[in-house]
């Protein structure tokens, strides 16, 4: 009798322990498998980062690439505005459209980029493209990421001849087939999902050199190439990117002021150092709402720069 | 009453003998896992480094074409004397200190070639320290650029170009360290 109960016993403790070891392995495992999948996608975000950098413009009007994902692949872009700011790329992924997104991997922080998309973009296939922005000097380079397919509907032929130029798969200019997801209108047009303004009067190449976009009700405004930013992000990102930008166009702007003093040490003179004071104290703190104004000085900048023997730019 | 203190004292071996084994089994798990982990770790941290080389590698170009240092001659790879000595020579580059992608940004005069390093600013200069992050363990890589200042001389106004070499740094880690 007291045999079999300690027969009994034995086999009751190894369940247990047997079960305790099972259960540990097996949550274990799991975690191991939570950990490889946030290690996987936070090494994404990075690689995002490390992509974009040939991607960018440099000298050239523009580039354009391609980031193929094996499995459905949200990218999440939050931007912060203090100083030069930064965009936190973060990646989440899943294997099938029917289950739950994973735990976004860890954001990196890119500083040196303005990085213009959808706060949370998902798909497999995202296209990255860049253009350079000039205000009235280089500042930097705009970098637009978007899984989205697009239909510019009665895009003036600038605007299309861009789009042609610069090979974009994911913008149809002109012949849209309405299996794109979203229709951007120049001007007027019937179920848009934004209406792009031109409101440049004179001395423009183009009407679209400055205007606004109109999406939900709300108004973005832009300058020169912010109008592809405008288009191609959420409203939040573009106006935090555009701080950035702007603030970085003032720092600049004061590092060219250092660069006239030592260009009149030798004999380069050059007057555009009050200018590029005024221009620094007001694109130090300006927002997307004082570009059309600002557009005018940098303008009126540029002249005097294209006027100098020494042009600091 | 002696027999069943002879099963009593069988059984508080076999489970003294069942915890021991159970307490081994625990440490040889323990022991692969740790093993298991440290062993992603390496992983990790050569993915990590080697995404730092592949940053540094990249960023290269896009240093040298920022508009902080270009010489705006449509050239890449072309750095502008005086934006270096801006950017070393004042409180701009404290401004920086957050921005670059890389632990360290170098600029060196190679050509005209030079017998003592001399940092910038200073006569005759040809060493500029644009930023250093003041880490250890920096691995350089580095690329030849030219660096230009514009000369008016005569009333003519030129572009005079000196040879040199961008390095940027990524920090790397030692195993000795930890």
């Amino acid at each position: 009798m007291s045999s079999r109960g300690q027969f009994n016993f034995v086999w009751l403790f190894a369940i247990i322990a047997g079960g305790a070891i099972l259960f540990l392995a097996i949550y274990g495992a799991m975690q191991f498998s939570d950990t490889a999948q946030y290690q996987s996608d936070t090494e994404i975000a990075k690689s995002i980062s490390i992509l974009t950098d040939p991607l960018q413009a440099g000298f050239s009007e523009g580039s354009t690439g391609r980031i193929e994902f094996r499995e459905e692949t949200r990218i999440n872009n939050f931007c912060y505005d203090d100083g030069f700011g930064r965009n936190d790329i973060s990646v989440a992924s899943r294997p099938d459209a029917d289950e739950d997104w994973n735990l976004a991997g860890g954001a990196t922080s890119i500083h040196n980029k303005y990085i213009f998309s959808a706060e949370r973009s998902d798909g497999l296939d995202y296209y990255v493209f860049s253009k350079p922005f000039e205000f009235p000097y280089k500042v930097a380079d705009l970098i637009f990421l978007t899984s989205d397919s697009y239909c510019f509907a009665n895009a003036p032929d600038e605007i299309v001849d861009e789009v042609i130029n610069m090979n974009l798969p994911n913008v149809e200019a002109g012949n849209c087939t309405g299996k794109e997801n979203v229709r951007v209108c120049f001007g007027f047009g019937n179920d848009c999902d934004m209406t792009v303004y031109g409101t440049c009067g004179s001395g423009c190449d183009s009407s679209y050199d400055t205007g606004k976009v109109e999406r939900g009700g709300a108004e973005t405004h832009f300058v020169g190439n912010l109008m592809w930013a405008a288009i191609f992000s959420d409203r939040v990102v573009y106006e935090c990117n555009v701080k950035r930008l702007l603030y970085r166009t003032g720092i600049i702007a004061v590092e060219l002021m250092g660069k006239v003093d030592l260009m009149d040490a030798r004999g380069c003179d050059s007057n555009l150092k009050p200018s590029l004071s005024v221009w620094a104290s007001a694109t130090g703190n300006a927002s997307s709402r004082d570009l059309s104004g600002l557009n005018m000085a940098a303008k009126s900048i540029d002249v005097k720069n294209d006027k100098e023997l020494c042009g600091v730019w | 009453m002696v027999g069943v203190r002879r099963i009593n004292t069988r059984g508080q071996f076999k489970i003294q003998q069942m915890a021991f084994m159970i307490m081994a089994v625990f440490f040889f798990f323990i022991l692969v896992g740790l093993f298991f982990v440290g062993w992603q770790f390496k992983d990790i941290k050569s993915s990590a480094e080697q995404l730092h080389e592949d940053q540094a590698i990249s960023s290269m170009k896009v240093v040298a074409d920022m508009t902080e240092l270009n010489c705006n001659s449509r050239e890449d790879f072309c750095l502008d004397e005086d934006k270096l000595k801006v950017m070393t020579n004042s409180n701009l580059s404290r401004v920086y200190t957050d921005f670059w992608p890389v632990a360290s940004v170098k600029v060196y005069k190679v050509y005209p070639a030079f017998d003592n390093v001399v940092e910038c600013p200073g006569a005759d200069c040809n060493y500029y320290e644009i930023f250093d992050n003041g880490q250890r363990n920096v691995k350089e890589f580095s690329t030849y650029v030219s660096i230009c200042k514009k000369l008016k001389e005569s009333g003519y106004v030129y572009d005079r170009c000196d040879i040199g070499k961008l390095l940027v740094g990524v920090t790397i880690h030692d195993e000795d360290e930890e």
